[in-house]
């Protein structure tokens, strides 16, 4: 467009207009001007900037009432010219920009005081916006000078007015950006950067509108939201950097000490600066902090994330700028940065990482005692709050509330141990830690549910069993727990590790109430310590050595395995009891068995709820996760602990509570892993030696004999031949220690021992174990023929209960009528000696076999054990086994108490509710239903003894029984049918007869059956069920039998 | 009630043979790993690492047979050893070596223990059971260098040495020999002058262990009866019954007083540990671990009195390590 490229085209081609101008004020002549600028070149209209402005100028001053839009068409016009222009002289600049204000004030020369338009104060802002762009840098730096304070002053109240009044949003926007330019903090970059001195002097005359601007843009950001964001952001900054220039620290610094004495002739100019002296920093420093927490508290909770946003950048530039200066302040400025760490949107989160990163980085926290002071004391209000928040939030208002504290932590850095140190913050801290740790421990399921199987499958269970969830009372959500680890992990990366494990574990010591709480602490502290799965801001100065960890983590172990804290009540199975109990009732068992019907029933027992009992497994569980964390945090090093660490877990791997005991396990795996082993059975192996003085020492303790026996026995099941040097006199010791208690450990050691016989057989008949087994299985074929497929070491189990059953005969004066069997098992044992043996045979036994005989030998006294459970496990082996010897025995001492004991306890079975299902009488029920079908089948029971088990059993199958009582009842039948088809058939169709029966001939009497055409009934869904298994079961089987009354 | 005995703080197992003798070095640097040596039927001495306790190394060197001894020479690298191969051994174990450097056929085919005095700096004297039964041979180590032969009088009939202990008073005087004899007493020998010097019957069967009290001037003894013998030596250097103490089952294998004099233990057949007061002979405690006779007892040299241990080495192939009294 611009075509008129010198001055001298340009002057001639603009002359007119201005010279027209001059003489009448009108649009029409502005217009013109502005037609004729747009023909000329910027270098061209640089060198007529004067003369072209002067008409636009006069027109502005002429004194007389102006119409608006020609004082906006003026305005656009200057604008238009500044903007391709460049201001160099002093007084231009002045004059132009005080009669650029003089336009937005309310027109001063009509006494209306009517307010501009809106049009007219955009113009007027624009133009101003233009003007302060188009100075020089050392033009510009004339307006702020001392003499030029009551200009800039009206200048700033100007805008500002427009700010906060206007209803426009657009004019509010370019009023605060204007502003911006004002105060020489424009977000454009074309401004030259001022030096010290100069900032120094600005910040001089600023001071004197801080609190004007301070207070209006806090007014205008805690405004109404309808404003719209834009404005709102836009005060925060200006905010922001106002303060940021006025408040900075490098500028408070140089501020002299004392104010300079005014020179007289500009006395009233300086009555208007601001001494920026300490005096006043303190004083504006405390008016600020409540502008500050109005703006923060208002604006962190801003709906618009541009806002929060925003938040974000004044606390990172004032903590930068003002950290000494506005201290009073941070602990709002912090906890609005920290809190926003979790917000909703992912640009302020991450905004607001970086700037926790960068001060972290900066280390303005750790190099500031104040600033730690001041998030120490927020962190201590937020411990103090935090019991409270955490029962009366939501799980979100947890969230935040907690990465709020985890925030404070990472910030205070290496500073966390200012607030450690302090007595009343600790205690705080960790009170709150405790508290809101709590777990539910109403989990019935946990303590019920067992451990099925052997203790063999080490490895079948490591799959499935890996950490259990945690449930906790005061929340559910899975982040909250992870914020807690953090936080706990944190405080062990930065704090001082040994004055923490003190503390906690003095809380795990105090109170059983805490200990589960501060064995996770522990847990996540230690982790943190070695700087497992922390995550932080930055490093910190010296991390902790192996040997300090190690000291740490060896006192808490000791804690952990303390016989108080390990040895715990998880279940009230006979067994598990301690066995002090059973040591202080001896022979209970024995006379309580003598009155009729109460065998069965539970002896009392100590009042244990299944609270404490949930809370004792997840405190072993948390231990046991400890152990695996301490493995983790030490890796190889841990291998030197194994010998006081590995005992304890193996034992626990072998508990009877399915959680424990997959813990345990799950322990045993990270154990290899930080240690290096490949696989658990190599654990074991390798640390055999370790394994084998723990059970020694424990089997010297009653009450820990039944432990070191399971430990005995999973180091048995895993360990080869080479074991037996090192486990020979603790097979020993078990076998002694039997001697000394067969009262009250036989069950347990029963195990063991036959894990002994086993392991042996194992390690040394490899080579002749085919032909052996070949003869046992041939033995076993023509002893039984009705025994199914045996698992693979099905004929050592066999052949160690003969040698039982047999002992006990030979106990009990009986001879059996089986007597050749007694002349087969000898030799059978003498096999497992080697086939060279000394020709004299007063040679030692090579020690396995030494160690078998002697077991063999303990199996004689094995049999007046006094346990029921014990009993009737040898009841159903033994009946396997012979049973004409024991048929008749059976029905006349054991049956009628069996069955007696079913039908008293069914009315109570059927009117319990879930609960019942815990109760050691429901046990018992099921142990005997579940049992009583094998045994009538392997005794080949009589008719009337079968038809007392249909009896008691048949009110099993009523509805209203538990499931489980239900299921087992029909497995009594099941093994009913297998005996007496017939006549279950009989007394099931007795119950409920699904069928009519038409008889094939007229002359023949129509079947009656008292089931027939009954009611639908509790028993109906069983009953129908059992019939019809049995009719599958008889069209399989080609029968032989006649069946006169049976349904074809 | 007085509290109920300790268990042991550790079983060290795995020497697969009876243990015959146990020697401690413990008092090292900081940085030295604790030691434990044993001496075994099998004729292997295993190096116990008591920070793992485990073996860190078994030594061979007695062709299979018997070591009944075994002692250190200054360091833990130095090792002396005797066995029923009727040798001793001297072994360096520095840097990992496991060589015997030197060796001394002793020609005795008894089971009395050598006995080791350091009488200066790289200089030792050992007494030994000599060929010739009644006999008793002193040598320098590490010169083999024969210091003196100790004969009984014609016609004493004290037959076989069975135990010896080197000792000296503190400032250097002269070294003396105290052996306890087949017949059951115990003599005291000058070295110089090659003459006994006093005899005292404290038994009427073959003494098994003596150790002494050189600060007390207080010795105690023990043989295969049901009694200790406590006897002192007076200023004239003779030896006189000071008290007896009464067992109730027989057989000491071993005694030892703990180096700092308050306590000893004794090591029984009866397969228990029994620790009494020195000063009064007042029963302390009744260690019962070991399913058969324990053959030796040892004190260890921690420099921190609370680390201090005891190990008994059994028949049972056990070593059983105790942590007791290191309060008092």
């Amino acid at each position: 467009m611009a075509v008129l490229d010198t001055p001298q085209e340009a002057f001639a081609a603009l002359r007119p207009a201005c010279v027209q101008l001059t003489k009448m004020q009108t649009l029409e002549n502005v217009a013109q001007l502005r037609a004729g600028l747009a023909l000329v070149s910027a270098p061209a209209l640089q060198e007529l900037q004067e003369y072209v402005l002067f008409p636009l100028r006069f027109t502005l001053k002429v004194p007389k009432p102006k119409q608006e839009r020609l004082v906006q068409s003026v305005v656009q016009c200057i604008a238009t010219v500044l903007a391709t222009t460049r201001i160099k002289k002093q007084e231009l600049l002045q004059e132009l920009f005080s009669e650029l204000c003089t336009c937005l004030s309310p027109l001063s020369g009509s006494s209306k005081k009517a307010s501009p338009s809106e049009e007219l104060k955009l113009t007027v802002i624009h133009a101003l916006h233009t003007l302060m762009h188009s100075a020089y840098k050392d033009v510009i730096l004339s307006l702020y000078q001392p003499s030029t304070l009551p200009l800039l002053g009206f200048a700033v109240s100007l805008l500002l007015g427009l700010a906060e009044r206007e209803k426009a949003k657009q004019i509010k926007i370019s009023a605060l950006q204007c502003l911006q330019v004002l105060v020489l903090q424009c977000d454009c970059q074309e401004h030259w950067p001022l030096n010290e001195d100069e900032m120094q002097q600005c910040g001089d005359l600023f001071a004197s509108f801080l609190p004007g601007i301070s207070i209006t843009l806090s007014q205008i950001i805690t405004g109404d939201i309808k404003q719209g964001h834009k404005a709102t952001v836009s005060a925060i900054r200006l905010f922001y950097l106002v303060v940021g220039s006025v408040m900075a620290d490098a500028q408070l610094a140089r501020v002299p000490k004392n104010k300079e004495k005014p020179q007289a002739e500009q006395s009233r100019i300086q009555e208007l600066m601001v001494h920026r002296g300490p005096e006043w920093s303190r004083s504006t420093a405390e008016k600020l902090s409540l502008l500050l927490h109005k703006v923060v508290e208002f604006s962190s909770v801003h709906p618009h994330w541009k806002v929060r946003l925003e938040l974000v950048e004044l606390v990172q530039h004032l903590l930068r700028s003002c950290s000494q200066s506005l201290v009073g302040s941070f602990s709002h400025l912090l906890k609005a940065l920290v809190g926003l760490v979790s917000d909703e949107n992912g640009d302020v989160q991450s905004r607001c990482n970086e700037v926790l990163r960068g001060i972290a980085e900066q280390r303005i926290v750790v190099q500031n005692r104040a600033l730690a002071d001041v998030l120490s004391e927020n962190l201590h209000a937020l411990a103090t709050a935090l019991p409270r928040l955490m029962n009366s939030q939501d799980d979100a208002g947890r969230v935040s509330t907690l990465s709020l504290l985890l925030g404070y932590l990472k910030l205070l850095g290496p500073k966390v141990n200012i607030v450690l140190n302090s007595v009343s913050h600790l205690h705080r801290l960790s009170k709150a830690l405790m508290q809101v740790l709590e777990l539910d421990v109403t989990d019935v399921k946990i303590v019920e549910d067992r451990r099925c199987g052997p203790a063999g499958s080490l490895q079948h269970s490591l799959l499935s069993g890996r950490r259990q969830k945690k449930y906790f009372r005061f929340f559910t959500e899975e982040k909250v727990f992870q914020l807690l680890q953090q936080v706990c992990r944190v405080l062990g990366y930065y704090g001082n590790l040994y004055l923490l494990v003190d503390h906690f574990l003095g809380l795990y010591v105090e109170s059983g109430l805490y200990r589960k709480q501060a064995a996770m602490v522990l847990n996540e502290l230690m982790a943190g310590a070695a700087g497992l799965g922390v995550d932080v801001l930055h490093e910190r100065e010296v991390s902790l050595s192996v040997d300090d960890l190690k000291g740490s983590i060896m006192s808490i172990l000791d804690e952990y395995t303390d016989q108080a804290n390990w040895y715990l009540i998880t279940s009230i199975d006979a067994e598990e009891i301690g066995h002090e109990h059973t040591v202080q009732r001896p022979g209970l068992a024995a006379r309580t068995g003598g009155t009729h019907s109460s065998i069965l029933l539970p002896s009392p027992e100590p009042c244990i709820t299944t609270r404490t009992m949930n809370s004792n497994i997840w405190q072993i569980c948390i231990q046991l996760e400890g152990v695996s964390c301490f493995a983790a945090v030490l890796g190889k090093e841990f291998r030197l602990l194994l010998l006081s660490a590995l005992y304890p877990v193996l034992e626990k791997a072998g508990d009877d509570t399915l959680l424990i005991s997959e813990t345990a396990l799950g322990t045993l795996v990270d154990i290899c892993e930080a240690c290096g082993y490949d696989s658990v059975q190599h654990l074991i192996n390798e640390n055999s030696d370790y394994l084998v003085n723990g059970i020694s020492l424990n089997l010297r303790q009653l009450a820990h004999q039944a432990h070191a026996s399971q430990v005995l026995d999973t180091m048995l099941r895993h360990s080869d031949a080479s074991l037996l040097p090192l486990v020979e006199d603790v097979i020993q010791d078990v076998l002694s220690t039997l001697d000394q208690s067969y009262n009250n450990q036989a069950s347990t050691f029963l195990r063991v021992l036959h894990s002994v016989m086993t392991a042996l057989v194992q390690w040394f008949c490899s080579p002749c174990g085919e032909e052996h087994q070949e003869n046992s299985a041939a033995k076993q074929r023509s002893r039984d023929s009705s025994q199914g497929q045996q698992v693979v070491t099905g004929h050592e189990v066999e052949r160690f209960f003969f040698d039982y059953i047999q002992q006990k005969q030979i106990a009990e004066g009986d001879l059996p009528d089986t007597g050749g069997e007694e002349a087969d098992e000898d030799p059978s044992l003498t096999k497992l000696e080697p086939n060279g043996s000394d020709p004299e045979g007063e040679a030692p036994l090579p020690s396995h076999a030494q160690v078998a005989k002697d077991v063999m030998e303990r199996c004689i006294h094995l049999l007046s054990d006094g346990n029921l459970r014990v009993r009737l496990k040898v009841l159903c082996t033994l009946a396997k086994n012979c049973g004409d010897f024991l048929r008749q025995r059976f029905s006349k001492d054991v049956l009628p108490k069996l069955t007696s004991s079913l039908l008293s306890q069914a009315p109570a079975s059927a009117r319990a509710g879930p609960v019942y299902n815990h109760t050691l009488a429901f046990k018992l029920q099921l142990a005997v239903l579940q049992g009583l079908g094998s045994l009538c089948e392997k005794l080949d029971m009589g008719e009337s003894d079968l038809d007392k088990v249909a009896d008691a059993c048949l009110i099993y199958l009523s509805a209203k029984q538990p499931l489980k009582l239900q299921e087992a009842a029909q497995s009594v039948f099941f093994h009913l049918m297998h005996v007496d088809p017939d006549s279950t058939w009989l007394l099931l169709n007795e119950v409920c007869c699904p069928h009519q029966y038409e008889p094939p001939h007229a002359s023949l009497r129509p079947v009656k059956l008292s089931g027939m055409g009954r009611q639908r009934n509790e028993f109906t869904d069983n009953v129908l069920f059992l019939l019809e298994r049995l009719q599958q079961q008889e069209s399989t089987t080609p029968q032989t039998g006649t069946r006169e009354a049976s349904p074809s | 009630m007085a509290l109920p005995p300790p268990d042991p703080q550790f079983v060290l197992r795995g020497t697969s043979a009876a243990v015959h003798t146990l020697h401690f070095s413990c008092g090292g640097q900081e940085t030295d790993v604790a030691t434990l040596f044993s001496g075994s039927e099998n004729g292997f001495i295993h190096v116990w690492n008591l920070k793992t306790h485990r073996v860190d190394t078994a030594l061979d060197g007695h062709g299979r047979r018997s070591v009944y001894c075994v002692e250190t020479m200054g360091s833990k690298d130095r090792l002396l050893s005797q066995g029923r191969d009727q040798r001793i051994c001297l072994w360096n174990l520095a840097e990992g070596r496991t060589s015997v450097m030197d060796s001394i056929f002793t020609e005795n085919v008894g089971f009395c223990r050598c006995s080791l005095l350091k009488v200066a700096q790289e200089r030792w004297l050992m007494a030994m059971a000599a060929k010739a039964l009644e006999e008793v041979q002193v040598l320098e180590l590490p010169s083999k260098t024969s210091v003196c032969t100790l004969k009984p009088e014609v016609g004493a009939k004290l037959g076989m040495p069975m135990c010896l202990k080197l000792w000296q008073l503190s400032g250097g005087a002269q070294p003396l020999l105290l052996a306890g004899y087949e017949d059951g007493s115990v003599v005291l020998w000058n070295l110089s002058m090659g003459k006994a010097l006093s005899q005292l019957v404290c038994h009427s069967e073959p003494v098994m262990s003596l150790d002494f009290d050189s600060e007390k001037a207080k010795g105690i003894s023990g043989s295969s009866e049901k009694v200790l013998s406590i006897w002192s030596l007076n200023e004239q250097q003779n030896l006189q019954v000071y008290k007896t103490h009464k067992l109730v089952n027989a057989g000491i294998s071993d005694i030892t007083i703990r180096p700092d004099k308050k306590i000893l233990a004794t090591a029984g057949w009866d397969h228990r540990i029994r620790i009494f007061g020195w000063k009064k002979m007042k029963p302390l405690a009744v260690l019962d671990f070991h399913t058969a006779t324990v053959h030796c007892v040892s004190f260890s040299d921690h420099r921190n009195p609370r680390e201090r241990l005891l190990a008994a080495g059994s028949k049972d192939h056990r070593i059983s390590i105790w942590s007791i009294y290191t309060q008092t």
